[in-house]
C-alpha cells in the first residue's frame, strides 16, 4: 500500500446516462417511420429506440417528449449526443427544445493494479457474498456511489460523481 | 431472547426457584415461602397422549401450545361438531358451522412458520435455528418493507440468515434444495432482509462446511482435519484469490481424500458440496503446486504428495 499513495490510478468513464426534456408531445410512429436507425415496438416498450454513430449512443424517446440518452463516454459527449437527437426530432417537424439536460448516472472503471484481499475490507457499508457475486459491493455515502471491488484490483464505480472523487476514496481504503 | 411469559420472581430472593403449587395455582418462593404468583393459570396440557392409545377420541379440551411470541394473541379454540339435539337447527344443519378461522390476521405468518418447519426438517436443522428463523420472519413481516416478495422466498432467506447467525451456515444451494425458490430470488431477499433489519452477517469460512461435507462423504476424522488445515492454509497464503470458500473447501477435501486411503472422486465431492467438478478442478490446480506445505505436519499419507493426481 506504500507506493500507491503517490499515484492514484486514473479512472475511465465507460458509460453515462442522461435525461433531457424536449418539451413537446411526440408522435412515436411518425418518428419511427421517418427516422433512420430507429426501432419502435409498442407492444414491448413504449418508446422509440434511436441510435447514432457519432458519439456512439442510444436514446429512448418517449411520447411525452422526455428522452434518455445512454452510452456516451464523457459528459460533453453525452450532451452533444442528446443535442443531436433533439436535432433529429426537430427536423422531423416537432418543436423540440432542450430543457433540463441532467446526467443521471456515470459508470467508470479503474484498476489499482494490485490484488485486493476482500475479506480484510469488509466493514459496515459493504456486502460481500462470495457465493452470490465475486465482487464486494461498497456503497459510499459521501459521494453517493457504489463501487464493485474485485480481487484482481479492478474497481467499477457507478453513480453521480466527478473525476476527482474516486481518488479520494482510493486513498481512504488504503 | 426467547422469553415468553413475564417471569415472576420473589422480591426478596430474585434468584431462587419458584415452586408451583397446583392446588391453588400459586408460585411459591423456595427460600422464604412467599407466594409470588396467585391463581396463576396452568397452561400445560390436560391429558398426556401416548402413541399406543387407539386414536379414537382425543379427550383434550384445550387448544394447541400457546405461542404468543410469534402469533400474538393465539387462542386457538375451535368449535367442535355438535353431539346433542340442541346443536342442530330446523333443517338438520348444524348450528355454529364448522370451526371458525382463528387468528385470520396472521394466517400467512402461521403458514410461513409451517413452511419453515418443513424446510428445516428436510435438512435436519435443530429447534434453535427454527426458532431464530421464526423470529426473523416475524420481524420482517411486521416491518412490511418486503411485503411484495413471496413469503416462501422470505422464509428461505430467513432460514439462511438464521443458520449463518448460529455459526453453522448452509450454502445457498443447500437452502435451494429444500425450497421451491430460485437461488437468485433467495439471494435478493437475503440482501433486502439484511438491509431491512439493519443487521449484518459474518463472512463464511471454509471450516464451517468441513464437518458436514466430510461426514456426508463418509470420510474419517483425520481426513476432515487435514482438509480443514489445507483449506485454511490455502486461504492464508492467498493461493485462491476470488474463489468462493465452498469451492476451496471442496478442492481441499479432494486433495485430502486423494492423499489418504479414502479416495473420493471430484464428481462425488461436487455432488455433496453443490459445486461443479470443473470448479473443483480449477481450485485444485491453484492449490496443487503448494501441496506439501498445505498438509498438516502429522498427516499419514496413503498416497504420497508427489503422487497426487494432477489435473
Amino acid at each position: 500500500a506504500g507506493f500507491c499513495n503517490e499515484k492514484i490510478p486514473p479512472s475511465f468513464l465507460r458509460n453515462i446516462v442522461s435525461t433531457v426534456n424536449l418539451a413537446c408531445k411526440l408522435d412515436l410512429k411518425n418518428i419511427a417511420l421517418h427516422a433512420r436507425n430507429a426501432e419502435y415496438n409498442p407492444k414491448r416498450f413504449a418508446a422509440v429506440i434511436m441510435r447514432i454513430r457519432e458519439p456512439r449512443t442510444t436514446a429512448l424517446i418517449f411520447s411525452s417528449g422526455k428522452m434518455v440518452c445512454t452510452g456516451a463516454k464523457s459528459e460533453e459527449q453525452s450532451r452533444l449526443a442528446a443535442r443531436k437527437y433533439a436535432r433529429v426530432v426537430q427536423k422531423l417537424g416537432f418543436p423540440a427544445k432542450f430543457l433540463d439536460f441532467k446526467i443521471q448516472n456515470m459508470v467508470g472503471s479503474c484498476d489499482v493494479r494490485f490484488p485486493i484481499r476482500l475479506e480484510g475490507l469488509v466493514l459496515t457499508h459493504q456486502h460481500y457474498e462470495p457465493e452470490l457475486f465475486p465482487g464486494l459491493v461498497y456503497r459510499m455515502v459521501k459521494p453517493r456511489i457504489v463501487l464493485l471491488i474485485f480481487v484482481s484490483g479492478k474497481v467499477v464505480l457507478t453513480g453521480k460523481w466527478c473525476l476527482s472523487l474516486p481518488a479520494a476514496h482510493c486513498y481512504l481504503i488504503f | 431472547i426467547l422469553d415468553v411469559l413475564p417471569r415472576v420472581t420473589c422480591p426478596n430472593h430474585p434468584d431462587s426457584i419458584l415452586v408451583e403449587d397446583y392446588r391453588a395455582g400459586d408460585m411459591i418462593c423456595s427460600e422464604c415461602g412467599l407466594v409470588v404468583g396467585d391463581r396463576v393459570i396452568d397452561v400445560g396440557s390436560e391429558w398426556r397422549t401416548f402413541s399406543n392409545d387407539k386414536a379414537t377420541k382425543d379427550p383434550s379440551r384445550v387448544g394447541d401450545t400457546q405461542n404468543p411470541l410469534l402469533s400474538d394473541g393465539d387462542l386457538s379454540t375451535m368449535i367442535g361438531k355438535g353431539t346433542g339435539a340442541a346443536s342442530f337447527d330446523e333443517f338438520g344443519n348444524s348450528k355454529y358451522q364448522n370451526r371458525r378461522t382463528m387468528s385470520s390476521s396472521d394466517r400467512a405468518m402461521m403458514n410461513a412458520f409451517k413452511e419453515i418447519t418443513n424446510m428445516a426438517d428436510r435438512i435436519n436443522l435443530p429447534r434453535n435455528i427454527v426458532d431464530r428463523t421464526n423470529n426473523l420472519f416475524k420481524q420482517v413481516y411486521e416491518q412490511k418493507s418486503l411485503k411484495g416478495r413471496s413469503n416462501d422466498a422470505i422464509a428461505s432467506a430467513c432460514l439462511y440468515i438464521a443458520c449463518r447467525q448460529e455459526g453453522v451456515p448452509r450454502t445457498f444451494k443447500e437452502i435451494c434444495a429444500v425450497s421451491r425458490i430460485s437461488k437468485k430470488e433467495i439471494g435478493r431477499c437475503f440482501k433486502l432482509i439484511l438491509k431491512a433489519l439493519e443487521t449484518s452477517v459474518d463472512l463464511i469460512t471454509t471450516g464451517d462446511f468441513m464437518s458436514r461435507f466430510c461426514s456426508n462423504l463418509g470420510l474419517p476424522k483425520q481426513v476432515q482435519m487435514a482438509a480443514t488445515h489445507i483449506a485454511r492454509k490455502a486461504v492464508e497464503l492467498d493461493l485462491v484469490p476470488g474463489r468462493s470458500p465452498i469451492s476451496v473447501a471442496a478442492a481441499a477435501i479432494y486433495m485430502a481424500s486423494q492423499a489418504s486411503s479414502e479416495k473420493r472422486t471430484q464428481k462425488e465431492i461436487g455432488d455433496i458440496a453443490g459445486v461443479a467438478d470443473v470448479t473443483i478442478r480449477q481450485s485444485y490446480r491453484l492449490i496443487y503446486p503448494r501441496a506439501p506445505d498445505l498438509f498438516p505436519a502429522d498427516f499419514k499419507f496413503d498416497t504420497p504428495v508427489d503422487k497426487l493426481p494432477q489435473l
